[in-house]
């Protein structure tokens, strides 16, 4: 796994989720991890195929995916909906989008998939060989864990 | 009134760019995938395209000269996450007029929008 990986995601999730949220961002300290995912109660997956090439996740609680939704809408959000996960499904996706431009600017161009969704704690997703580094944002809304596991590929 | 095709995968991005073009006055028509836009647009010949590109059934590139060869006039922009210099060019290449990058602020969208349709 490349470190280098690591700096699109969290400048690209910085990015999105001030102008989406309007909310500040911290970041924790950034683990490599080599054992299977266990998903919080919402997760967001997204492959990418290209120089990089894996899968990456958004990991957070549905009182996180509802803070978050529900500043991206202006609204409270009671319940956690098809319309709520469509939402944090595209914050997923414009995250992995913008990083994809500064991958592609660091020699490694890839293409995303679209986004899922899996709603539900305890599934356990396997990257298989491919190691993830695991990114933990702060806001006020709670914690967003971004999981990378990316590998170049020639 | 212009009239805007948006076509996105995502309800979400739907639903809140067809409420701040409504809410501007825009007449708002909506496709979930680029074969849905290409019928929709043959159907009720927008003003503008809003197009996002990465979506199930067929892409907004793919979809972008599908419409382009129906109406060579057609003016579409692509709205997207995907920043890759690469992507903008192969956007502009199948006929894009204008490629808007997301996350963007609502301003953003509406002067593309009245750039294209005034």
């Amino acid at each position: 796994m490349k470190a280098e990986f690591v700096n699109p995601f969290v400048s690209a999730a910085y990015r999105v989720l001030q102008t989406e949220t309007r909310t500040e961002v911290t970041k924790g300290q950034v683990t490599l991890e080599d054992s299977p995912l266990v998903s919080d109660e919402v997760t967001v997956l997204i492959g990418v195929v290209g120089r990089a090439q894996g899968l990456v996740l958004y990991g957070m609680s549905e009182r996180t995916a509802k803070g978050i939704v529900g500043a991206m809408t202006g609204e409270a959000i009671p319940v956690f909906d098809a319309m709520a996960e469509s939402a944090i499904a595209e914050l997923g996706n414009v995250i992995t989008g913008l990083a994809s431009g500064d991958l592609e600017r660091a020699g490694y161009p890839c293409k995303i998939a679209p986004p899922s969704v899996v709603v539900g704690k305890g599934t356990s997703i396997s990257t298989l060989n491919i190691k993830r580094l695991v990114i933990p944002l702060y806001t006020k809304f709670g914690e967003l864990q971004v999981h990378v596991a990316l590998r170049e590929t020639y | 009134m212009p009239k805007i095709l948006l076509v996105d995968d995502a309800a979400f991005m739907r639903m809140r760019s067809a409420k701040l073009l409504t809410e501007h006055g825009y007449e708002v028509e909506e496709a979930e995938n680029g074969q849905e836009a290409v019928l929709k647009y043959q159907a009720c010949r927008p003003d503008l395209v809003l197009m996002d590109i990465t979506m199930p059934v067929m892409d907004g590139i793919t979809a972008t000269r599908e419409i382009k060869r129906i109406d060579p006039n057609a003016k579409i922009v692509m709205v997207s996450a995907l920043g890759q210099q690469s992507m903008v060019i192969e956007a502009i290449k199948a006929g894009a007029k204008d490629f808007v990058v997301k996350p963007f602020e609502p301003e953003k969208i509406l002067a593309t929008v009245r750039k294209f349709t005034s």
